[in-house]
């Protein structure tokens, strides 16, 4: 699990790098879309555009909340610097850093609302899912997320020359979409679940061996991770040991309902860069973000199913207490996608915003 | 029994901890800008030396601009003209109703916000890189700074937009104010008893999605007189 992790890291940085380089490559024409900015009429004699102060925050914690906000602010800064210095000075280097500068956009940005980490945590907590298919889902839908990104600018802004904001109404449409999936996933997981238990309540009738909800048409997959672990724990080694068949159904469909809405900060990164001339710019900065965003939501989907596993110990192996515990968190996961996905469906309904 | 106690709470505290694990650093973080605004603000007072409304200059980030007025150029002149904007600075005031123009004026220490009249005299300024909203909120009641000090707060209560006071000359006042009133940027005072009770509201509200989480980000402005 860890090879594998380590190796799709590996793999991405690679594909940064090369993406970095193809960038340098690419530079000249400098521009594919659109006039390069400097071809533009001189700019009419404003006033320069005022400097802001650094952004202060109230209450105790203010230092730190305003420190927090300055930094995005200022990595946002960096980003847009990036991407116009890789129009006039060292297209490699520029390149490298813009890839960097996004790659730390996006850990940072995961760690706000909107990227599905608590979606994709509750999902594995409630289903058996492995620490792997953890990483895989975080990676999935990370990548969903910036192809979505991609797609709607360069389908609505290159091919159809649309504005801005018809762009923005998209994404807001897609956002709607998002959540509505989010609560329907949600609610599949807690039917799901309630009818294995209605099932298993009933008078014994049925198979008498019927080990909770755990399911036995195992899929040569499952026995991979019991790797390094054996031994300390018998009852709790047999728990992780009968994960639920990896469902490709379900692992798509939370995949596609937390990608199908781009991230903002994307979209807004993709459409800047297109303004300058350098969409590839933005798009390679988009995946950068989204594998950035992939290792936060990774991590907390990780840290979600240790504690999992946590719980599951402190029963010191009572198949009763092991029981407990997966019941609790199928239901308790399947109620929070539930119910995430419906409050933000509901938010997503309110008033257009102005900016 | 005491066993099943004990288990009972050992529960409870591996639920809250995979709740935690489950929510990360939701509250801690909570939501994240995405677009920044540099904020400059001109209280105006009317002839009799009553406030009558809040002139606004909304300086936007490069990223939100290049997004704002992409495909405005309709005839592609590469010039964005101000009737080629003014959509743009329509659009913007006419969806600020729904968020009480990120604006809150209050008197004194009430908890009450003051209501406002639709923005008049709005438009966009665009230098090639930045764009600036211009526009005019009208307090619906004037008031007299003189009987108790204004407050107006500026901020997106969701964090969605962060608003920032200018470096450099954030706030005037225009018009006519009477001698002995300014207005000055009323900078956050951490130690205060009030900002400590407006941040443990704040936590608690931000867990929910009509979150407040954004006021902590307030920026201040207080219209004070000194006897003369």
């Amino acid at each position: 699990m860890k090879r594998s992790f380590a190796g799709a890291t590996f793999l991405l940085g690679l594909a940064m790098v090369m993406l970095g380089a193809l960038g340098a490559a690419a530079q000249s024409p400098p521009s594919a879309f659109g006039p390069p900015a400097e071809q533009q009429a001189a700019p009419p004699a404003f006033s320069a555009p005022p400097k802001a102060a650094p952004l202060q925050a109230r209450g105790p914690l203010g230092g730190v909340l305003g420190w927090v906000a300055q930094t995005q602010q200022k990595m946002q800064r960096q980003l847009a610097t990036a991407v116009k210095r890789l129009k006039s000075g060292n297209a490699l280097s520029a390149g490298l850093l813009l890839a960097g500068l996004s790659f730390g956009y996006g850990i940072v940005h995961a760690v706000g609302p909107g990227h599905g980490k608590a979606i994709i945590s509750s999902y594995v907590i409630a289903n058996e899912e492995t620490v792997r298919r953890g990483i895989l889902i975080s990676f999935l839908a990370a990548g969903l997320q910036a192809l979505t990104a991609v797609a709607l600018v360069s389908l609505l802004l290159v091919a159809l020359n649309a504005t801005g904001f018809q762009v923005n109404a998209w994404v807001n449409q897609l956002e709607t979409v998002s959540y509505g999936l989010i609560a329907l996933v949600g609610l599949y997981l807690l039917v799901t679940e309630l009818i294995r238990l209605w099932r298993r309540w009933r008078p014994a009738t049925e198979t008498a061996h019927d080990h909770g909800h755990h399911h036995h048409d195992h899929h040569g997959h499952d026995h991979a991770h019991a790797d390094g672990e054996g031994g300390a724990c018998n009852h709790i080694v047999d728990a992780r040991d009968i994960a639920g068949p990896l469902s490709w159904k379900k692992v798509l469909a939370v995949v596609v309902s937390v990608g199908i809405r781009p991230c903002s900060g994307a979209v807004l990164v993709l459409i800047f860069a297109l303004t300058q001339g350098l969409f590839w710019a933005g798009v390679a900065a988009t995946f950068a973000m989204a594998f950035g965003t992939a290792i936060t939501v990774a991590v907390l989907a990780t840290m979600a199913l240790g504690s999992r596993e946590l719980a599951l110990k402190l029963g010191g192996g009572d198949s009763r207490w092991v029981d407990a515990v997966w019941t609790t968190c199928a239901i308790g996961g399947a109620l929070v996608v539930l119910t995430i996905g419906l409050l933000l469906f509901a938010a997503s309904l309110g008033p257009a915003r102005p900016f | 029994m005491a066993h099943w106690a004990h288990r009972g709470r050992q529960f409870f505290l591996t639920a809250l901890l995979m709740a935690a694990a489950v929510t990360g650093f939701a509250p801690s973080a909570g939501a994240h800008p995405h677009v920044w605004a540099t904020v400059r603000s001109e209280i105006v007072f009317g002839p009799d030396h009553n406030i009558t409304g809040i002139r606004h200059a909304w300086t936007f980030d490069e990223f939100y601009t290049a997004m704002a007025v992409q495909g405005l150029d309709a005839n592609g002149d590469g010039v964005y003209s101000k009737e080629e904007l003014e959509p743009l600075a329509k659009v913007n005031v006419d969806s600020l109703k729904e968020f009480a123009y990120f604006t809150f004026v209050r008197v004194g220490g009430d908890e009450k916000f003051l209501p406002l009249k639709p923005p008049v005299d709005y438009w966009v300024e665009y230098d090639d890189t930045v764009l600036t909203l211009h526009f005019t909120l009208p307090l619906e009641t004037p008031l007299d700074p003189r009987d108790k000090a204004v407050t107006i707060d500026v901020y997106d209560p969701s964090f969605f937009v962060a608003f920032g006071f200018a470096e450099k000359a954030p706030v005037k006042v225009a018009g006519s104010p009477a001698v002995g009133c300014s207005a000055n940027v009323d900078t956050p005072d951490p130690e205060s008893a009030e900002a400590a009770k407006a941040l443990s509201e704040a936590f608690f509200s931000q867990l929910g999605p009509g979150s407040d989480y954004g006021s902590q980000f307030a920026q201040s402005v207080m219209v004070k007189c000194t006897p003369q």
